[in-house]
């Protein structure tokens, strides 16, 4: 099964660290950082295609989609952030720094979670996947810049920027490799945990029917 | 942070974990959905 | 056709206009806080001008955030008014959205250009600021702005249909306005300083474009049941 296939993969960090053994972490880190990326940019094309696209049945079933793929992703964010921050700490001595990339995933955390409140406001099932698929898409627009480019202006903005996070490539062929083979793995792990969690929602949505 | 044996572990646990856990949770939806 | 779209475009600008003039509501509030923030602003720092390096650091981020919290506390009524009111429904029927959007964006920037006209001359006269490329500055400050104004015309019309709209607004808001305004704040700080902010500049220009494009697909969606 894939699942197996993509467990196998995680014993390799352990072979290819060329870093100290803390940068291990970066295997867990990096990957789920652009998992996150993925599920938040599946969120708005389902949100997109819910807006725009042609009203059939399924309609309800893209919202879900939306939803569960920004429940996911808000996980991975927030993993990557507190993975980041531990690196950090061994790195550079302190958790924290307002580095631009910090910066970056916690406004992106802010964003996704204001989703969730704006969800949680709309009482209106119609109402409220129309209003959160528009935000869904909008985020289509804001996530890349908080992504890609915010982490990388961020350096003119601080005097001394502290830290350097990721802002070289990784050229050792193996550490790509394992950064490749993570990313698939976690890939694969987030389409499953979102089919898992869309089905979900599809059966608690025929059982508030049924009681109707 | 932890020798490789260590790390292994770790990885060990938490993969294994999570994939049992999430194959469960997929046996039990498929339960409900075969309900009528 | 698409002259009844200018003109249905340019008679929600003008009914906004009227509205707003007829209260001050808006206009008052946005004064109001930014004149208030920026004098308390100036009492505690003086003329930071006269060290240009200090004040390259301190001022645009002291002016943006003005700009911001102004915006946020002196716009998003608008679309908050009109539901409660019930003046909505027959804004609905009155124009197709997109051109109700384009109308309120319309008003929306100008009003955050009055305000900019207000809050960057009289940062300048109290902060006793140098400017070194005014150009560049006035760019930086149209970018920023439109950036202001399309969030402050789009966000509210979302969260409007909810509970607790106006706390709403303040949470989704800010996520979105950041980048502009980390942008911003760079572009004019590099006005200000007199090194090139091109490369901000031109990535705000984006991100308005984008977020701007991005509301007028968004609103039809948003605004009709």
């Amino acid at each position: 099964m894939a699942a197996v296939i993509w467990a196998a993969f995680h014993w390799a960090p352990l072979a290819a660290g060329f870093k100290g053994e803390s940068s291990r972490i970066l295997f867990f880190h990096v990957p789920m950082a652009w998992v996150s990326f993925v599920a938040f940019m599946t969120a708005g094309v389902q949100s997109a295609r819910y807006l725009f696209g042609s009203r059939t049945p399924q309609d309800a079933q893209l919202d879900r989609s939306a939803a569960a793929a920004v429940e996911i992703g808000l996980v991975f964010a927030t993993l990557a952030t507190v993975t980041g921050a531990i690196w950090a700490r061994i790195m550079w001595g302190s958790y924290w720094n307002w580095d631009p990339r910090q910066s970056g995933i916690v406004v992106v955390l802010l964003y996704y979670a204001a989703y969730e409140a704006l969800r949680q406001a709309i009482a209106d099932e119609e109402v409220r996947a129309r209003l959160s698929a528009a935000y869904g898409v909008l985020g289509l627009v804001v996530s890349p810049f908080l992504y890609f480019v915010l982490p990388r202006l961020g350096f003119s903005l601080h005097p001394e920027p502290v830290i350097n996070a990721q802002g070289k490539m990784e050229v050792e062929a193996r550490m790509l490799t394992v950064l490749l083979a993570s990313s698939s793995g976690f890939t694969v792990l987030f389409y499953w945990m979102h089919s898992l969690r869309c089905r979900l929602g599809a059966i608690a949505a025929r059982r508030l029917e049924e009681e109707n | 942070m932890g020798g490789p044996v260590w790390v292994t572990a770790v990885n060990l646990v938490i993969w294994t974990g999570l994939v049992l856990w999430l194959l469960r949770l997929d046996r039990r939806i498929r339960e409900l959905e075969r309900e009528p | 056709m698409s002259s009844n779209w200018a003109a249905e475009a340019a008679a929600v600008f003008a009914k906004d206009w009227r509205c707003e003039l007829r209260t001050r509501h808006a206009v008052a509030t946005l004064a109001l806080f930014a004149v208030t923030t920026l004098v308390v602003a100036s009492l505690v720092l003086g003329p930071v001008g006269n060290e240009p390096a200090r004040a390259a650091q301190i001022v645009p981020v002291l002016v943006w955030l003005i700009l911001l919290f102004a915006a946020a506390s002196g716009l998003p009524r608008a679309f908050v008014h009109e539901e409660e009111s019930r003046t909505a429904i027959a804004l609905r029927l009155a124009g197709r959205p997109s051109a109700v959007f384009a109308g309120k964006l319309a008003h929306v920037v100008t009003l955050v250009a009055a305000l900019e006209a207000i809050v960057a001359p009289l940062a300048v006269v109290l902060f006793d600021l140098r400017v070194a490329d005014g150009f560049a500055f006035a760019a930086a400050l149209g970018a920023g702005g439109l950036a202001i104004a399309a969030a402050t015309t789009l966000l509210p019309a979302i969260v409007a249909q909810g509970r607790g709209a106006s706390t709403l607004f303040a949470v989704i808001a800010l996520p979105v306005l950041l980048p502009a305004l980390a942008l911003a704040v760079a572009a004019s700080r590099a006005a200000l300083v007199g090194i090139a902010g091109g490369d901000e500049l031109t990535l705000l220009l984006l991100y308005d474009g984008a977020v701007v494009v991005a509301g007028f697909l968004l609103f039809p969606a948003i605004w009709n049941p």
